[in-house]
């Protein structure tokens, strides 16, 4: 594979890779807000709604 | 897909504490309003985007001759200076300003902040691509990977420069006390980075005298050649573009998710002392956990322990 | 301004002259540093000798860091950090006088250094101006920018691992100028090789001590 053609593949590879990672967390994440909206809690008694699968814990510093 | 809460955006300036309107306080305010014209606008420039590309690299690759000098390695430079510019200049000037904007008082908004964390995180991609490309170029050219050439070593230590504002941004804190710190960092790199560009093209010149490497392009350019780069340019900015927005997007959700979930943790944890305990073990996201100030911003550890 | 620099200054170094950790800690870390690249670069002479300038900017860089950790961990304990705020010192004057602790400090480490320089690697000093002058120098910009990034990274726990990523990319035109100016004194060369250096040197120094001078009591009440 000439230079050429592996520079254009890593370069837009990396680009789309990173694109395919944006809309995901940004998929994710609006499901959990749509999750954590739903869960407002009611006058005392409402069922908090299924929590998503657990995302990677913050990393504390 | 984008998300289709839409709410009132007085929502937000409702809550009379007279702040930041960009301040998402979590659930009592509910989710963040996304107007349909940030939609649209987001995927228009997505649209524009990709197409630009594929014209680029069809023209790139297929279209255009081989230079007289370089060969097809001419090819490379249609997409490493596009990812160059937004780099070393679009990103990190965006994030510059950005952060200064926010140090500023009359312009303070969280706005700002999350702008230069969405330019930086963006930019180190762009970095990343342009380091390969040039020295993809620059292997058959010079012969070696790595030249420590002016030009590759400034960029490598913007890329540095960045991934030390990502580490510090990544350090747990109020919004506002993360935003100052990032916006700090990001203004002592952007005084730090012309010293070091000028020490280091200083480093490889006074020493060789006269001898330059050639890094540059061959200085007449044209033809399809002139607008093919001219569509890279413009295609690898409309990426950018796209990627601040769909990254800005998501710097505000997590940070309304992440204090909405910690006022969840609570109350499933206040649920479960009411209820017996289910069987099912909960795993609950770990939401940030403040940084050590003195001033009693320590959440009770039974909490923390919780939301773990 | 001036009265509260020279008050904290006077603080650091007399908690120093107590507790000794520059004294004994950070200068040998340099000197163990030199042993280390003697050892990478060795047995012969030569590379040593010719690598000198570099090494000795590289041992002084990493203890650099160490001699900062230390210069905000004096105050990260028992709140001393609020105390400080609370005190009505001029935040000016806070930044100059840690800075120059700091700088004070790392002149005797630089001393020690350019001894072992002279003694293991066998360099010789043809001129002494161009080395002192690079080393003031050099140190004035490590302390202020390194009291800079001290103070952004003063709350934080990963302070540690974090503090050294975000400075030693920001002082490498130090190591760069200092190194080159040292050439030109252990050569004998003409002060001209030295000159752009020595003026990058004032630049360096003059931006970061005017900009923490201005930023430092913002950075204080954020953190």
């Amino acid at each position: 594979m000439s230079y050429v053609n592996a520079g254009y593949a890593i370069v837009l590879g990396i680009l789309f890779l990173y694109g395919l990672n944006l809309l995901w967390r940004r998929r994710r994440l609006t499901r959990t807000v749509a999750r954590v909206a739903d869960s407002r809690p009611g006058p005392g008694g409402s069922e908090p709604a299924p929590l998503p699968a657990a995302r990677p814990a913050a990393e504390v510093g | 897909m984008t998300s289709t809460v839409v709410t009132e955006r007085s929502d937000d300036r409702r809550r009379g504490d007279g702040a930041d309107p960009a301040r998402t306080g979590g659930p009592r305010n509910g989710p963040p309003a996304l107007s349909r014209g940030t939609v649209l606008a987001t995927r228009v420039v997505g649209v524009a985007a990709v197409v630009g590309v594929a014209f680029t690299v069809w023209l790139g690759l297929w279209v255009t001759p081989p230079d007289k000098v370089q060969g097809n390695l001419v090819r490379l430079v249609y997409i490493h200076p596009g990812v160059a510019w937004v780099a070393l200049y679009l990103a990190f000037g965006l994030a510059a300003v950005a952060s200064l904007l926010y140090l500023w008082p009359r312009t303070r908004s969280l706005f700002w902040d999350r702008l230069a964390a969405a330019a930086v995180e963006v930019g180190v991609v762009f970095n990343v691509c342009t380091l390969i490309s040039g020295s993809i170029w620059g292997r058959p050219t010079w012969g070696v990977w790595w030249a420590w050439d002016a030009r590759l070593t400034s960029t490598a230590a913007l890329l540095v420069l960045f991934l030390g504002y990502m580490a510090l941004r990544r350090v747990p804190a109020e919004p506002e006390v993360r935003a100052k710190r990032s916006a700090f960092a990001a203004l002592f790199a952007a005084l730090d980075v012309p010293i070091v560009h000028f020490s280091v093209v200083w480093w490889k010149t006074l020493h060789q005298g006269a001898t330059v490497l050639n890094a540059n392009l061959s200085p007449t350019i044209h033809g399809s050649m002139a607008w093919t780069l001219l569509l890279g340019f413009v295609a690898l900015t409309l990426v950018f573009v796209w990627m601040l927005l769909v990254r800005y997007r998501i710097g505000v959700l997590e940070d309304w998710v992440g204090s909405g979930e910690l006022d969840l943790a609570l109350r499933e944890r206040q649920a479960e002392g009411i209820a017996p305990p289910t069987a099912s073990a909960v795993v609950l996201p770990g939401p940030p956990v403040p940084s050590e100030t003195p001033a009693g911003r320590e959440v009770p550890r039974e909490i923390a322990e919780v939301a773990q | 301004m001036w009265r509260d620099a020279a008050l904290v200054a006077g603080k650091d170094l007399r908690i120093e002259a107590r507790s000794k950790v520059a004294l004994s800690q950070v200068a040998p870390f340099g000197i163990v540093a030199l042993g280390l690249f003697a050892f990478a670069l060795g047995p012969a002479r030569a590379p040593m000798v010719s690598g000198a300038p570099g090494l000795f900017w590289v041992a002084v860089l990493f203890s650099t860091v160490l001699a900062i950790q230390r210069s905000v961990s004096v105050e990260s304990a028992d709140g001393a950090r609020d105390g400080l705020r609370l005190s009505g010192l001029d935040p000016a004057g806070l930044f100059l006088g840690k800075a120059l602790a700091v700088a004070a400090q790392l002149v005797v480490l630089e001393l020690v250094l350019t001894v072992g320089v002279v003694l293991l690697y066998g360099a010789a000093v043809k001129t002494v101006w161009l080395i002192a002058a690079a080393c003031l120098l050099g140190t004035v910009g490590l302390a202020a920018a390194g009291t800079l990034y001290g103070a952004l990274s003063a709350g934080i726990r990963v302070r540690e691992t974090l503090l050294p990523f975000l400075l030693l990319p920001v002082v490498t035109p130090i190591l760069l100028a200092g190194t080159r100016i040292w050439q030109a004194g252990l050569a004998g060369g003409t002060p001209s090789d030295a000159t752009p250096w020595l003026h990058l040197l004032l630049a360096f120094d003059a931006v970061y001590l005017a900009v923490g001078v201005v930023v430092y009591g913002p950075i204080q009440e954020a953190t």
